[in-house]
């Protein structure tokens, strides 16, 4: 066993929440250090190619699924620098604020520990920090906060083609809140709407972490580590303070990483299997389980993408892979037709490719032959879809734990029991209702619906003011380990039916300034 | 051997692999590597046989682009580099046995339907069969994965093989506008 020398913070991930976690506590001065499992990218290395574009995302987790819905944790995942958000869409709505408070005006689900308005300066921060294109004003559905900072993303024609269809419902559109510049932003280059966010942005008109919070990381000292994965959280002899972590390098030699502080963001999935394979005599069932809650309320959001085809060029090809426009009109449980409690919203006009998981080819998967050549020369041009997400309800029963089968480290692989909510497949099933409508009412030739699916993978790690119902505090620290914080959307209480980065950005912020101001207290 | 960025960019839109010829790495796209025979690394002659002729039913076209060889190729990988959408769908690499599953049971539901194998089949009778498994995992079909994820996951290979470079873009009239053109693998 190796020990490298002990730094202030190592950080689990180099994701949406490690990357900011990263930034905000080197600026402070800290000692970090950001372990990655992944390999390094560089911009470089954004190749604009639908299949290059499949090596940031891994073979990895590998999970045994029991439940009836996949989580399409690979798919939900990233690989290497900037995990999932360096192929991430950008789609950041806020949370809304009954999301805060979905026990006590629902009846159902969680409450969080904060509210609202506790987080609205980090999602204000932050929005300056990256740069939002939208109109909050238009955005009618947009809980408080300051305006974007940028104008709206282009509309092209497949956005006003889709929008029509909406208005004549008597559907509202807002532009969409994406964080995607729409103008050059503190040295960073303004989008060209040539689609190939998925492939990730080179040119850093995204918002991904190598462009703004590992770069401002590393340039105030923080190491970034790459092709090391982390296997444990280690803690002292009682159990009550982690000691640092213990990682596998690169050659697959053991290295121990001591740090007076940990923070684990490894994505969901990862999170929580890093805290169950962390169980030592004194805590056998995880580390921060004393609850039993570790691993429970995993979430996503039930997603289903909406299909028109046009006869016209509706240059389906041009724009951001997020869409151009969004909608949340009439659904939520407020409104007395909705069958079903939480919410939904309408990403519009998402810039197509022909092949890949947002292609032509995949949104007719029961074409072949020469129907699907003649699909794919009518679709390249006409194809219209827009996605819409809805809220999932955290039910105790979906859970994350330890398999017996272990990976290639001889860690325990996830064993994952997931099925979306009664209320989530309401939801679900009321947006194929209305995309069929909306498509049709925008004059389509032909509509249909792709399947569900699922989408950003959240839960697990729940936090909460009560140390008996919850995982974390409302600062994303571990309740049974003073001196471990986790970061991404597992700690999320409720999903919202919003896209989560922000949120993980946001709460990874708020979390970081908590850490820096009470650093005496939590690295003592 | 150098090449100018003309030469370049129009080798990368060709979607272009590293071959091993006679301990010789060429670049080749997956059409010219099963025009010149290139020896396959993972498939064995039978399941390149049945691929393509699954694929050819699939898309036409898709066995002279070289999906065979596209497919041989990215099996060859290490699984977390593997640039199929299988990577997406199938838990348990290596993603070898997903496709030789996939093979065997197309064969044996081919023979138990039809009484002959799949490659053998009528094109009329391939086209039945497809139909008949890209919606349904039928009870005949022997062993996992199911009939329709592995439909899915060939089908995307087809259509990877076709349309996801440059010049698939250009069949299609779809302009590519590349940031980075993706090097000379793909």
């Amino acid at each position: 066993m190796q020990y490298d020398e002990e730094v202030d913070v190592v950080i689990v991930g180099s994701g949406a929440a490690g990357s900011v976690f990263a930034a905000k506590l080197a600026q402070k001065g800290k000692r970090v250090k950001v372990l990655e499992s992944g390999p390094a990218w560089t911009e470089k290395d954004l190749y604009s190619s639908p299949i290059w574009a499949r090596r940031l995302r891994g073979a990895s987790p590998q999970l045994d699924e029991k439940g009836k819905q996949h989580i399409y944790a690979r798919l939900n995942s990233g690989r290497g620098t900037g995990g999932a958000a360096l192929h991430h869409y950008g789609v950041w709505p806020r949370f809304q604020v009954e999301d805060f408070k979905r026990k006590s005006l629902m009846g159902t689900g969680l409450d969080w520990p904060i509210e609202y308005k506790d987080i609205r300066m980090a999602y204000d921060a932050v929005q300056e920090e990256v740069g939002i294109s939208g109109d909050a004003k238009a955005e009618v559905w947009r809980p408080p906060g300051a305006p974007y900072p940028l104008p709206p993303v282009h509309v092209f024609k497949q956005g006003e083609k889709i929008a029509a269809g909406f208005e004549s419902l008597g559907l509202r559109v807002s532009p969409i809140p994406i964080a995607v510049l729409s103008r050059p932003y503190k040295g960073r280059n303004a989008c060209v709407y040539d689609g190939w966010c998925d492939a990730g942005c080179p040119i850093g008109a995204l918002a991904n972490p190598l462009a703004i919070y590992l770069a401002e990381a590393t340039k105030n000292g923080a190491v970034v580590q790459t092709d090391s994965h982390v296997t444990r959280v280690l803690t002292d002899k009682k159990g009550k303070r982690a000691s640092g972590v213990e990682y596998k390098d690169k050659g697959g030699a053991t290295r121990v990483q001591p740090a007076k502080v940990v923070v684990v963001a490894a994505s969901t999935v990862e999170t929580i299997r890093t805290l169950l394979n962390s169980s030592a005599d004194q805590h056998p069932a995880g580390l921060g389980n004393s609850s039993g809650l570790l691993g429970h309320y995993l979430m996503a959001h039930p997603a289903v993408v909406a299909y028109g085809l046009f006869d016209d060029d509706i240059q389906n090809y041009l724009g951001a892979s997020g869409g151009q426009l969004f909608s949340q009109d009439k659904t939520a449980k407020a409104e007395k037709a909705h069958p079903a409690s939480g919410r939904r919203h309408w990403e519009i006009a998402l810039a197509l490719k022909p092949v890949d998981i947002q292609g032509l080819a995949i949104s007719r998967p029961e074409l072949f032959g020469v129907d699907l050549e003649r699909f794919m020369q009518r679709a390249a041009r006409g194809l219209a879809a827009m996605t819409s997400l809805s809220e999932d309800e955290p039910v105790k029963q979906n859970r994350l734990v330890l398999s017996s089968k272990k990976d290639k480290y001889g860690m325990r692989l996830a064993e994952v029991h997931y099925n979306i909510s009664p209320n989530g497949l309401a939801l679900y099933a009321q947006s194929k209702q209305d995309g069929m409508q909306i498509f049709k009412a925008a004059g389509t030739r032909e509509t249909w619906m792709g399947p569900l699916h699922a989408q950003h993978i959240a839960g697990g790690t729940v936090m909460g003011s009560d140390a008996k119902s919850s995982v974390t505090d409302a600062n994303g620290r571990l309740h049974d380990v003073a001196n471990v914080f986790l970061g991404g959307g597992s700690v999320f209480p409720t999903l919202s039916h919003a896209n989560s980065t922000y949120t993980i950005h946001a709460l990874a912020w708020r979390s970081a300034r908590y850490m820096a101001e009470n650093w005496n207290e939590i690295a003592k | 051997m150098a090449q100018d960025r003309r030469t370049f960019l129009k080798l990368s839109g060709l979607g272009l692999l590293t071959y091993s010829v006679g301990g010789a790495s060429l670049l080749m796209t997956p059409a010219q590597a099963r025009a010149k025979k290139v020896p396959l690394t993972v498939l064995t002659p039978d399941e390149a046989r049945t691929l393509e002729a699954f694929g050819e039913t699939l898309h036409p076209g898709a066995s002279e682009a070289g999906l065979v060889h596209f497919v041989d190729h990215q099996l060859s990988l290490d699984p977390d580099d593997c640039m199929s959408l299988v990577k997406y769908f199938v838990n348990d690499p290596p993603f070898i046995n997903f496709y030789r599953a996939g093979f065997k049971s197309l064969q044996d539901y081919s023979k138990a339907k039809y009484s002959v194998s799949f490659v053998a089949l009528k094109d009329a009778d391939r086209i039945e069969l497809v139909k008949t498994i890209s919606r349904d995992n039928p009870k005949e079909w022997p062993f996992p994965p199911p009939a329709p994820l592995f439909y899915m996951v060939v089908r995307n290979d087809t259509t990877d093989v076709l349309y996801g470079t440059i010049d698939g873009f250009r069949r299609l009239g779809v302009p590519y506008m590349p940031h980075i053109v993706p090097p000379e693998r793909w």
